[in-house]
């Protein structure tokens, strides 16, 4: 519990260079699980299918999770079902596009 | 075409048919349209070499995109607009050699104005609008972040807009005056809607905040709005040639290019900041897109843009010769520093 939280809190430094909120805030990380060998596997969506951002926010959370001292190997995966809404979004980010 | 290399991965969510193909038909076109020039400035007994290059970059470019594209499992009302635009410019391009066949002939073989009518307007509402309609429904959403909209009047747009191109196109050559009024208020009607679903679309963003580029861009879909409604009110009253003509030169100047430059002050960054950023993402200190972006010269330059389009207006309006060689000075010069801000991009 305590790797994932601090998975977590790495991830609110990846930031979608499009929106410039982070994605936690966006809800743009579904689920992360840590195995007892500290094997990370985090699945992921993006806001819009096709984004020509994909890649680079893709390899921004595997650096960022591979950049802990802990963690031994992550896999990513994108999926699109569920997709993405605005409800996913944390209220901070909802305010933030606002502005 | 640049951008369609760009665009089409983007929108239909498939890989380029064949990237090689992709570099040899840029320099095939690139020498193609460079010689073509060159041609009708120093040897006009060089156009059939430099023509058939340009024609056969052309060729390849329609190949590439119709191949990448039948990759695409679900098939929506987006693969509809743009296969309709490659279709559209396939004709443009075969009646632009009818036309040069009819002058090489003295204009007796085909009816020449006919073709050249068709020509202009397939280039331009077929090729360039159904093609930005088509990105728009994509780029939109994209750039407000909007979800939860509906799609259903894009099929009206699209069944609306390309009968009204059938039936002018048609009207060319039947010289029906009705049914070029038809056409154009279809036309018309295609391009409300459009207007009317991009407004709805914009209704259903999170992004409240829109970059000045993109809405550069949305307000020059007001301003083709208005040249539809003027064409279809000019068709009323036939012999209005001088009138159409002026219409055709706003519809690129304001619609077509307007459109376009508005939407690449974003998407040049985008590509930018993947191509020299996207290894460092995650990284901090890692500029964001926002970073490589001057909100206050998009203000400067599309204002510059605004202003030149209502002195051309004005000079259209006005028969006023100066006025019209100013404005095109001032729109020059916002091109320049367009193109400025856009190197600037390029080298951050």
């Amino acid at each position: 519990m305590e790797m994932k939280n601090k998975v977590m809190n790495a991830l609110k430094e990846v930031y979608d260079p499009e929106l410039g909120i982070n994605v936690i805030d966006l809800g743009l990380i579904y689920e992360i699980e840590v195995d007892e060998k500290n094997h990370v596997d985090v699945k992921m969506t993006l806001t819009t299918p096709g984004c020509p951002l994909h890649d680079s926010i893709v390899y921004g959370v595997k650096h960022c999770i591979n950049s802990l001292a802990a963690v031994k190997t992550v896999e990513v995966q994108v999926v699109w079902e569920p997709a993405w809404t605005p409800e996913k979004m944390s209220r901070l980010a909802s305010e933030q596009l606002k502005f | 075409m640049g951008a369609m290399y760009q665009m089409v991965p983007v929108t239909f969510l498939v890989s380029i048919w064949s990237i090689r193909l992709g570099f040899v038909q840029f320099v095939i076109t690139a020498a193609g349209i460079l010689s073509l020039a060159a041609s009708f400035f120093i040897r006009l007994d060089w156009l059939p070499v430099s023509g058939g290059l340009t024609l056969l970059g052309l060729l390849i470019f329609l190949l590439q995109m119709v191949m990448s594209m039948k990759s695409q499992k679900e098939k929506n009302i987006l693969f509809l607009f743009v296969l309709t635009a490659l279709l559209c410019l396939f004709l443009t391009i075969m009646l632009g050699l009818l036309l040069s066949i009819s002058l090489g002939f003295g204009r007796t073989v085909f009816d020449h104005l006919a073709i050249l009518k068709s020509h202009i307007l397939l280039g331009l509402a077929g090729w360039f609008t159904l093609l930005i309609m088509g990105f728009s429904y994509k780029l939109v959403p994209m750039f407000s972040l909007a979800h939860g909209f509906s799609m259903k009047l894009s099929r009206w747009v699209f069944g609306i807009y390309i009968t009204g191109l059938a039936l002018s196109t048609v009207s060319f050559f039947s010289l029906t005056t009705n049914l070029f009024t038809t056409g154009l208020i279809l036309l018309f009607a295609g391009f409300t809607l459009f207007t009317v679903h991009i407004g709805q679309l914009l209704k259903k963003r999170m992004k409240k905040r829109l970059d000045k580029g993109f809405l550069f861009s949305l307000s020059s879909i007001a301003g083709g709005w208005l040249i539809h409604l003027s064409a279809a009110a000019a068709s009323f009253f036939p012999g209005q040639e001088g009138l159409f003509g002026r219409l055709v030169y706003l519809y690129i100047f304001v619609w077509i290019t307007f459109t376009i430059s508005g939407y690449l002050f974003k998407i040049v960054p985008v590509l930018w900041w993947t191509y020299k950023y996207s290894g460092q993402a995650g990284q901090k200190g890692t500029p964001l897109l926002k970073d490589l972006i001057r909100e206050r010269s998009a203000v400067i330059i599309f204002t510059l843009f605004a202003v030149s389009a209502c002195g051309i207006v004005a000079a259209f309006i006005l028969a006023h010769t100066v006025l019209f060689s100013l404005s095109q000075a001032l729109f020059f010069a916002a091109t320049a520093l367009f193109c400025t801000e856009v190197i600037r991009v390029l080298t951050r």
